[in-house]
């Protein structure tokens, strides 16, 4: 493997496979310019090769401002993910008995408190309430930047208006679930603000905006 | 020279000369800075991916001497970006100057 190939496998690493063919075609582009140009000045082969890779400068430099930049092969997997998700969500046979979960909670929760549990009623009422607003989030209009910032607000006054109300004063015993309930939207809301970051608004599939 | 941050304001301004593919951009900021800019050539795409998708320059593909190359152009909300990086480097070095020259 040649020094330039070396340069290019650091540079490249942990890069999405789209990413890393653009970072390998414009470098590699960028290398023989660099070469011809030697090549012009009179300089033998292997001086004008180590010139071009010195001026390249540190791969692992070039490889953090990347990853900066492009898509990375845990946030191309995600949004894959991401989009088979949807694709299952939206199809036909899913879509309505998803949409059934949250009708059926306010459904129980307002037998029940006909039935004189209400501290569980309201439980389920919150619940339904807060899971049928997410269920029903991807037929919403939102497709544009302004509209995704303002739905991904009341995302979160939602789920936090639930949880304040599922864990109200009496039920603090449960609040240790909170963390392990709350890490995967985090999480996802977090790998979903740096794909924004990076990928043109053209390019945004629906869930970027939710 | 260190002049980090301002990598981003020299890739504009080389592009308000005229569209140009990646390598050219590197030689001319070497160049019209009279080697003083000396960067390291592999961060030049990271910072042009970054203004395109900031929306301040576009790029196309074209073929040059039988090979694949991409172009960048700059863009309107390019050159206003400019303009103001331009005003903002002009305070501020006229500032450090004064400061220097007092010493």
């Amino acid at each position: 493997m040649s020094a330039f190939d070396c340069w290019l496998r650091e540079a490249t690493r942990r890069l999405s496979k789209d990413s890393a063919a653009t970072v390998r075609s414009e470098i590699r582009d960028h290398y023989e310019s660099a070469l011809e140009a030697a090549r012009t000045g009179c300089r033998p082969a292997s001086e004008a090769e180590r010139v071009a890779i010195a001026a390249l400068g540190d791969p692992a430099a070039a490889n953090r401002e990347y990853r900066r930049v492009l898509l990375t092969s845990f946030e191309a997997g995600a949004l894959r993910e991401g989009n088979a998700e949807a694709r299952v969500f939206c199809s036909p046979y899913i879509k309505w008995p998803i949409r059934a979960i949250p009708v059926a909670l306010v459904i129980a929760a307002v037998a029940i408190f006909f039935n004189g549990a209400w501290a569980l009623a309201s439980d389920l009422f919150a619940g339904g309430i807060a899971i049928g607003f997410l269920f029903v989030a991807p037929f919403f209009p939102v497709y544009t930047p302004a509209r995704g910032r303002a739905f991904r607000v009341l995302k979160w006054i939602v789920v936090l208006a639930t949880i304040a109300l599922v864990f109200r004063a009496g039920d603090r015993n449960w609040i240790w679930l909170l963390p392990s309930c709350l890490w995967p939207m985090i999480w996802t809301e977090w790998t979903r603000m740096s794909i924004r970051r990076k990928l043109p608004v053209a390019r945004w599939p629906k869930q970027l905006y939710l | 020279m260190n002049f980090k941050g301002t990598l981003p304001t020299l890739i504009l301004e080389a592009l308000a000369q005229q569209p140009n593919h990646g390598y050219r951009i590197a030689q001319q900021i070497k160049e019209r800075s009279q080697g003083v800019l000396n960067f390291k050539e592999g961060t030049l795409y990271p910072a042009l991916h970054r203004l395109e998708n900031e929306g301040h320059v576009e790029s196309h593909e074209d073929i040059e001497n039988g090979r694949p190359r991409r172009y960048y152009r700059i863009t309107r909300s390019g050159r206003k970006t400019l303009t103001k990086d331009r005003a903002e480097w002009l305070q501020l070095s006229q500032a450090v100057t004064t400061i220097l020259g007092e010493a």
